[in-house]
């Protein structure tokens, strides 16, 4: 079992910690056509036309991260092209998705970039020519698995990785899990709390961990009578006034946020790593504002834009010179071992038959 | 008519016919549609995102029979037990402050009706901090006076009927009260005359003449239940009571999306609403239920004696069970830098506040859900008052079958028929996808239900004669409505646009399908901060809707101080 174990993390997981941007830049750019001369902004190099942009005067992101950080993201980049009057849609991964198809099928196009957190969505759409192509100078910056392949289609905005969260008012550190395999001691009936299936984190989690824990594992969990929900911040807020007692693939980026509220938290990274599932965005083909879309991507993909959505999101960047969310004692993805998988099209394939299993051991079945 | 001149016989324009028409067009499209749309992804076992489907069959209805049974059961014991609960709030409350001298009426009045200018998240939310398993207020309580185990949980069926009927049963007691504010008081006077006691003279006069709204206000509310969300996400979910309209979303957020069982469900609640509409009809066709005839009367409220303030207890209860406790749970939720029950542990702040009016975009939210709100209502309660004429007093053939139409949007989930309004108009060749015009259209499109039944249970209590004598005094069909029938419904109409503009405010289940990025409203932001950024913005961002819809209805209703003195 061990032996399957090694074989399958090294197999899934991504190398995170060993990866520079010098590796990056070696990389084939796969018919990359990055413009001739970049023009030099603030803090960061665009190809966009930022006349045109300025002339279009809006830009329109679908994403599915919390409305008040997204908010505070295109605040950010209103503030250096005030003229660009910025709007979004948040939605849920598999309703965003949904509608953005409707409204393509419809030829009613209203989105310039969209962000979803699942890489399944992302592919999809890539295959059915939902992206228009346009490679970023910043892109250069990010490890390989980050993009598209050809590049310019998507790229990961951020990276969420899924530990093991509890209370430690109610649990005392010498009693909490320290591997995902303690979430099965019978003292834990009744008192985890998980995310449901649609969520691509949650996935993820299910994914990485299958092959090392093995399908024994995931039954047994079951047995546990896990309650499940949309979101991080019902899953921490029922730990924090006791109606559960730990978090199976808890977010850390929601650890960050409460714990800087001050909420009474605790987070396990388990030796084994820990899942992890990124944000992706790309630029829409069709999209109503192309060179505000442009701007807006080179933006976000710098480090100043990467800051902001720190700032904004609490989640890691994937460039490894942009420094973690939160306070100084938030881990950085250089200190993590995180599970990732490898190949993307069979994490796309698996999604049914998890949200299958998944749904029975929340008792979400059908 | 001879034409002097020619000799030739004209016809006249008939308005009447004209107006009849128009409206039955506008109505039947703006539902028939959508329903097309809906029937059609039920039946499509393919690709949920082909669009026009390609395989049909019927396996989304087979497996709710085979898979969904548990939810089905669910949706329907939850909906039962919350529609006896509101029916029976309702009509005590209306009875008490429509008939009886309880004392302090118009202000209770005007508190019976906040819980619905609420967004439907809020009482839910209020009563998990209030009545939670293990940390909600009255177990800490509990355990603090020695009590053990937990003495409340919210999440339970019960718990979740119990909120849907305290927050969404509101209506039935604005419904209700308008039926009872159109009663002539000399029938229950004559009943006191002839030595019946307060009981009985409510249970056997003033009961069987509002039954049209009474059960207009059931019919209604059952529906409304049966597709209620809002609790049953925060309730439900937490102690694993999954209902129809939790599973619709399920289906709706997952991808592929599950259209043909969100479709199939939506509609096999169909079957159990033509049953209650059918039964509702039957009854009002049996009996007469005129209590608004020539002679003039004044509503006058029976004496109750000290009686007068245990009725106002009553009220009083009410009142602090959906009003105060939820908002004083709320506020003090909207304090927090993290929400907790647990008071110890509590830090206390301003800024979700801040926060929630720094939010731009739902600044623009709340200032186009009021616009929508007044414009739907004020349009729409118009339209509405002219369809419970064609249904109830004209002589058109199928007139039947136009009650039926109209009450299509409440017989499937709001969610579901936001999704079929979507399909419906994101395929019309006109731009109003994406814009504030479509919700408009759709929330019209939506209220029609709520709009006719409550106009319908006071235009069954005129009598026909007041408006024959207008036109055998020569009125026309015009100006018979103008002078006679809408003056009379003048309480039903009130009440409709009440309950229309609040619904719209706080509308969700089509917003949530309908809305563009440039074209916002208040309740999907509210469920998303609960969703996303926590109960403590959350809170804020209701308790500043609530108070802004109050301030902007109280303002509304001082400018229009002469025209609306019934809710001054």
């Amino acid at each position: 079992m061990k032996v399957f174990a090694a074989v399958a993390t090294a197999l899934c997981a991504v190398s995170w910690a060993g990866w520079s941007p010098a590796v990056a830049q070696n990389q084939p750019q796969n018919q990359a056509k990055l413009c001739d001369k970049p023009r030099q902004m603030e803090g960061f190099k665009t190809c966009a036309n930022v006349e045109k942009a300025e002339a279009e005067g809006a830009f329109t992101l679908y994403s599915t991260d919390p409305e008040q950080g997204q908010v505070k993201l295109l605040a950010a980049f209103n503030k250096m092209f005030p003229k660009i009057k910025t709007s979004y849609v948040r939605l849920q991964a598999g309703a965003l998705y949904a509608k953005i198809l409707s409204e393509r099928q419809a030829k009613s196009f209203l989105v310039d970039v969209v962000q979803i957190s699942d890489m399944g969505m992302i592919l999809d759409f890539q295959r059915k020519g939902g992206f228009r192509q346009y490679v970023s100078p910043e892109m250069e910056f990010f490890p390989k698995e980050a993009k598209s392949k050809p590049e310019g289609f998507w790229t990961w905005g951020s990276v969420i990785m899924a530990g093991i969260a509890y209370n430690p008012n109610n649990v005392s550190a010498a009693d909490a899990p320290k591997k995902w395999e303690d979430l099965l001691d019978p003292k834990w009936k009744d008192a985890i709390n998980v995310k449901v299936s649609n969520s691509g984190l949650q996935h993820g989690v299910w994914y990485m961990l299958l092959p090392i824990l093995g399908g024994e594992y995931f039954k047994k969990f079951g047995d546990q009578k896990p309650r499940a929900f949309d979101s991080y911040v019902q899953q921490y807020g029922r730990l924090v006034d006791g109606q559960d007692k730990i978090i199976m693939g808890a977010q850390y980026s929601g650890y960050i946020e409460f714990k800087a509220k001050g909420a009474p938290l605790a987070f396990v990274f388990p030796d084994t790593g820990v899942p992890a599932v990124p944000e992706t965005y790309g630029i829409v083909d069709q999209a109503p504002h192309p060179n505000a879309a442009e701007l807006f991507m080179d933006w976000f993909l710098s480090p100043i834009g990467q800051k902001a959505l720190a700032e904004a999101l609490l989640l890691h960047s994937p460039r490894p010179d942009v420094p973690p969310p939160g306070g100084s004692d938030t881990v950085p993805l250089s200190k993590m071992k995180l599970l990732s998988p490898a190949d993307w099209e069979a994490f796309e394939k698996d999604r049914p038959a998890f949200a299958k299993e998944w749904n029975r051991i929340v008792g979400t079945g059908r | 008519m001879a034409d002097a001149s020619t000799g030739v016989l004209r016809p006249r324009i008939n308005w009447q016919s004209l107006t009849t028409l128009a409206v039955l067009g506008i109505v039947g499209f703006l539902v028939l549609l959508p329903m097309v749309f809906l029937v059609e992804e039920s039946l499509n076992v393919g690709d949920p995102m082909a669009f026009p489907p390609v395989e049909f069959g019927i396996a989304n209805f087979v497996s709710i029979l085979e898979e969904d049974l548990k939810t089905v059961v669910n949706t329907l014991v939850i909906a039962v037990m919350a529609t006896v609960m509101a029916i029976l709030i309702g009509f005590t409350l209306a009875w008490i402050l429509t008939r009886t001298n309880v004392p302090g009426r118009d202000k209770l009045e005007r508190l019976m009706e906040l819980p619905y200018y609420m967004t439907p998240l809020v009482g839910a939310l209020a009563w998990a901090v209030i009545a939670g398993p293990k940390s909600g207020f009255i177990n800490q309580i509990w355990k603090a006076v020695g009590g053990t185990g937990d003495i409340a949980d919210i999440y339970t069926h019960f718990g979740i009927a119990w909120v849907m009927a305290l927050f969404e049963g509101t209506v039935a007691f604005v419904m209700i009260s308008a039926s009872m504010k159109s009663m002539d008081p000399a029938l229950e006077e004559s009943a006191r005359v002839m030595g019946a006691s307060k009981l009985r003279t409510t249970l056997t006069v003033t009961l069987p003449l509002v039954m049209p709204g009474v059960l207009g206000a059931t019919l209604f509310v059952f529906a409304e239940m049966l597709g209620s969300f809002a609790a049953a996400l925060v309730l439900g979910i937490p102690g694993r009571i999954y209902v129809i309209t939790t599973a619709i979303w399920d289906s709706t957020l997952a991808y592929p999306p599950d259209y043909g069982r969100a479709s199939a469900m939506g509609l096999s609640l169909f079957v159990v609403m033509f049953g209650m509409l059918t039964f509702y009809r039957r009854v009002i066709a049996r009996g007469s239920f005129t209590t608004i005839s020539g002679k003039a009367f004044r509503p006058r409220p029976m004496d109750m004696g000290r009686l007068a303030w245990v009725l106002f207890s009553i009220c009083a209860l009410y009142v602090a069970l959906a009003v105060v406790f939820p908002i004083a749970a709320l506020l003090m939720t909207s304090l927090q830098r993290f929400a907790t029950v647990i008071l110890g542990q509590a830090q206390w702040t301003l800024a979700n506040y801040q926060v929630a009016l720094s939010l731009g975009p739902v600044r623009t939210a709340l200032l186009n859900s009021i616009m929508l709100g007044l414009g739907v209502a004020t349009v729409g309660v118009v339209i509405m008052a002219l369809l419970v004429w064609i249904i109830y007093r004209s002589q058109m053939r199928g007139r039947g079958a136009i009650e039926y139409l109209v009450m299509f949007p409440q017989a499937v989930p709001r969610l579901v028929f936001g999704l079929a309004l979507l399909w419906a108009w994101l395929n019309m060749p006109v731009g109003l996808y994406g814009t504030l015009w479509l919700l408009a259209l759709a929330y019209f499109t939506v209220m029609l239900p709520l709009g006719v039944r409550t106009l319908a249970g006071v235009v069954l209590q005129i009598d026909k004669s007041l408006e024959e004598c207008a036109r055998v005094c020569g009125a026309s069909w015009g100006y018979q409505m103008r002078t006679v029938t809408l003056p009379l419904l003048k309480p039903g109409i009130l009440a409709a646009w009440l309950l229309i503009f609040m619904a719209c405010v706080r509308e969700l289940g089509v917003s949530a399908f309908l809305m563009g990025p440039n074209a916002k409203v208040i309740a999907p932001s509210i469920v998303n901060a609960f969703a996303t950024s926590g109960t403590e913005l959350t809170a804020a961002m209701a308790l500043i809707q609530t108070f802004t819809v109050i301030v902007a209805l109280i303002i509304l209703f001082r400018v229009a101080r002469g025209m609306t003195k019934e809710l001054q």
